[in-house]
């Protein structure tokens, strides 16, 4: 079905903006809502989360090596509660796009094209990730590590041109309020680390497997940092005003005045956070498009790739019906949607497995 | 056939460069350089625009060295009333041939009496509106805040320019829309604006000639303002917020005729704050070092002595000031312009809990102690006296 390879490399740059590219925009707002001044620490312990996902897809993979959970899943909890789960997987994936897409052009419509009709940018993003998936896995590697530069550059440099107007004390007074603010206001960016389990479609097709999981956690550990490093510069710059903000990154990205002539930069911003969403996009369309396939035991993805396309846009138009809305998504359901779908049924899957592994494995030793 | 569709459909792509629905050309756009906000006795909302008008430029510009741009104004200024901001810049719209553009506006000024009123919901507006920016300036004028844009400053393009360039040489306090928001949603709940007032045009100059300029602050509690503080009291506050650049201090050292002035070069501000058997007290220590411009006593501040004596006066100063400052946000105003709420929250979360609802009866309370560390670091190009003789210098 998928005959390119990719390395761990590839992998790992791919997860990262997957992850990080939505959840820097609006998620230190909310983030900020509930944990205060703490809230460089609730995504230290949300990555807790993303360990987990990762070990259990890894492990999952391990028993597994050549299948993506759609196939797998049959073998361990039989061929029609498995085609059930896959199903619920694949509606999942094809909502979550939905609403990414959505949350995407949301951002676009509400701070530049204002006039612009909504379903313009979404289509123009679907028809460009539908193109990249189309091209396989190796394009979308590749186009990953082009693109990753882009991400990181502007990134640090605005760190750099923001020194100057960080007031570091905005951090005090830390766990003023106990853990408690904290562990709530870990509670969305955990959502966002469930995600790690779209490994799960990339790791069949690694050429080095051994170093999956490795590269696996080091994405983990790559995107906590950013996180905590985007908090950090919200809070130092904005301080308490952080959560009142939709989107906290962007206002901080204006604040960057150098000399004077140096400044307005967020369209710098903005097309870091186009490049970031069009790989997230991308990845989890690729992983909906391959688990598609081979649920319904076709021969090649690319054909379905065109009509899934539009059914993400449609549920991207219709699930929800403003931009408030959508992020009411993001706080309430998302965290445990997200948990149960990519973090405890992955884990439930890999009890079973193991468990019927070991009775297998006792049987014939009784022979 | 297949080259010839790849081709085709690549320029195609160009057909989406163009952005569609949203492109806006830079003459379609009505600059702004600078609003302003008051309120009228039939409480609506009169809204005032200062417009950037892209010909004067060109034309003025290009002949040189003529300094008032071709005789023409650099800007125009339309005002409209309405029930609130939005409401009167839809009506304003129809009276501008371009869209309305807010990016570029970097001052903003509210009247007193709009002040006195609240600010909130007029904050809104700029907030959510994705155009002004966070580092645009907030001024409060006194009397009619679209006199303050009519004028037509001599020196800069428009009074707009004027008022930002004074707040960038730190003359009364730059307070920008997020340094307000800040004040508004944090802690103390208090706020600082600059109050301008209108300079009254020079002999020989025209009538419109004149220029805003920074008279002192404005003192905000919530989002209402409840009074002005003197340009002497905001030096004060200047110091306690770090900005103190552009003054000069004039101090009359002990027993000897005459006054030293000294610029302060660098300042350091610490403010800490104490809480000690359900005391709160403050302390503020300030070291600062200064360069001597002018001195018209006849002490040679080359002399250990008399360097002390100076420095000693100058001590004084500052902590008069300060200690002036702090008195009136304390017991006039009860508003916590100098943050020491938030002083009190990072290092006592859970005191500060405690009083969070009854701070204002709290925050008159809080005992002050300044200390202040000043030394004078260099005395210019002469080592005396500037044309004193020698035998009238003292030496000591």
């Amino acid at each position: 079905m998928e005959k390119g390879k990719i390395s761990f490399l590839q992998m790992a740059i791919m997860m990262y903006p997957t992850i990080v590219a939505t959840a820097i925009l609006g998620v230190p707002s909310i983030t900020a809502k509930y944990a205060k001044t703490d809230l460089w620490l609730s995504p230290i312990l949300a990555s807790f989360i993303g360990f987990v996902t990762v070990y259990a897809t890894y492990k999952l993979h391990k028993l597994y090596p050549e299948q993506t959970v759609i196939q797998f899943s049959e073998h361990i909890i039989g061929r029609f509660a498995g085609k059930v789960l896959g199903f619920i997987f694949l509606f999942f994936y094809i909502q979550i796009i939905g609403i990414i897409i959505r949350g995407y052009a949301e951002f676009i419509v509400n701070s530049f094209l204002v006039t612009t009709p909504i379903s313009v940018i979404m289509a123009s993003m679907v028809l460009l990730c539908a193109l990249t998936v189309h091209g396989g896995l190796e394009t979308m590697g590749r186009v990953a590590q082009m693109f990753f530069p882009v991400f990181i550059v502007p990134f640090l440099t605005s760190i750099i041109l923001l020194s100057s107007d960080m007031e570091f004390k905005n951090i005090l007074p830390i766990l003023g309020g106990g853990m408690v603010p904290s562990m709530k206001g870990a509670i969305v960016p955990s959502g966002w680390f469930t995600e790690f389990f779209l490994i799960i479609f990339l790791l069949p097709f690694l050429k080095d497997k051994q170093k999956g999981m490795k590269y696996g956690m080091i994405s983990v550990v790559a995107v906590m940092m950013t996180l905590v490093a985007v908090n950090l510069i919200v809070l130092f710059v904005l301080g308490p005003a952080t959560s009142s903000k939709e989107y906290p990154l962007m206002n901080v990205a204006r604040y960057v005045s150098i000399a004077e002539f140096f400044e307005h930069l967020e369209s710098a911003v903005m097309a870091v956070w186009i490049v970031g969403a069009f790989v997230k996009i991308s990845v989890f369309y690729y992983a909906t498009a391959l688990g598609t396939a081979q649920w319904l035991n076709l021969s090649d993805y690319r054909s379905i790739v065109w009509p899934l396309g539009i059914l993400m846009l449609e549920f991207g138009f219709w699930s929800l019906p403003n931009a408030m809305e959508t992020e009411r998504f993001d706080v309430e359901t998302f965290p445990l949607y997200g948990l149960l779908i990519q973090t405890i049924t992955p884990l439930f899957l890999l009890m079973i497995a193991i468990a019927r592994k070991r009775k297998r494995l006792g049987s014939k030793k009784n022979d | 056939m297949k080259n010839i569709l790849h081709i085709l459909c690549i320029f195609g792509l160009i057909l989406l460069l163009s952005g569609c629905w949203d492109r806006v050309e830079v003459n379609d756009l009505a600059i702004v350089t600078a609003a302003a906000i008051d309120i009228k006795d039939d409480n609506q909302i009169e809204l005032s625009l200062q417009v950037f008008i892209p010909k004067a430029l060109s034309t003025g510009g290009g002949q040189g060295g003529s300094g008032q741009g071709g005789g023409g104004a650099a800007t125009l200024v339309r005002s409209q009333r309405g029930s609130n901001i939005s409401d009167a810049l839809s009506k304003l719209q129809s009276k501008i041939p371009r869209k309305v553009f807010w990016g570029q506006c970097k001052v903003f000024i509210f009247g007193e009496k709009l002040a006195k009123q609240g600010i909130q919901e007029h904050m809104d507006f700029l907030l959510r509106h994705p155009q002004p920016r966070e580092r645009a300036y907030l001024y409060v004028s006194k009397g009619n805040p679209k006199d303050a844009l009519e004028v037509l400053p001599p020196l800069e393009r428009y009074s707009g320019e004027v008022l930002r360039e004074l707040s960038d040489l730190h003359i009364g306090m730059q307070v920008t829309m997020q340094d307000v928001q800040e004040g508004l949603v944090g802690v103390a709940q208090a706020g600082a604006f600059p109050f301008i007032k209108i300079l009254p045009p020079g002999k020989g100059e025209e009538k419109l000639q004149g220029i805003p300029y920074i008279v002192g602050t404005a003192v905000f509690k919530k989002d209402k303002m409840v009074g002005t503080m003197s340009e002497k009291a905001t030096r004060g506050i200047l110091w306690l917020r770090n900005e103190m650049e552009a003054y000069t201090v004039i101090l009359k050292p002990e027993g000897v005729k005459g006054e030293v002035s000294l610029n302060p070069v660098s300042a350091r501000i610490k403010l800490i704050p104490q809480i000690r058997n359900d005391k709160w007290k403050m302390l503020v220590n300030v070291d600062t070092e200064g360069a001597v411009v002018q001195n018209g006593t006849n002490l040679a501040l080359t002399s250990p002595k008399s360097i002390q004596t100076v420095e000693k006066a100058y001590q004084e100063d500052i902590k008069d000031r300060i200690e002036l400052a702090i008195q009136q946000a304390q017991h006039k105003m009860k508003a916590d312009i100098i943050k020491f709420s938030k002083e009190f929250y990072r290092k006592y979360p859970k005191e500060w809990k405690k009083v969070e609802n009854r701070w204002d009866e709290v925050f008159p309370k809080v005992e002050v102690e300044v200390n202040v560390e000043a030394h004078i670091r260099r005395q210019g190009y002469i080592n005396k006296p500037g044309g004193l003789p020698e035998k009238e210098v003292k030496k000591q």
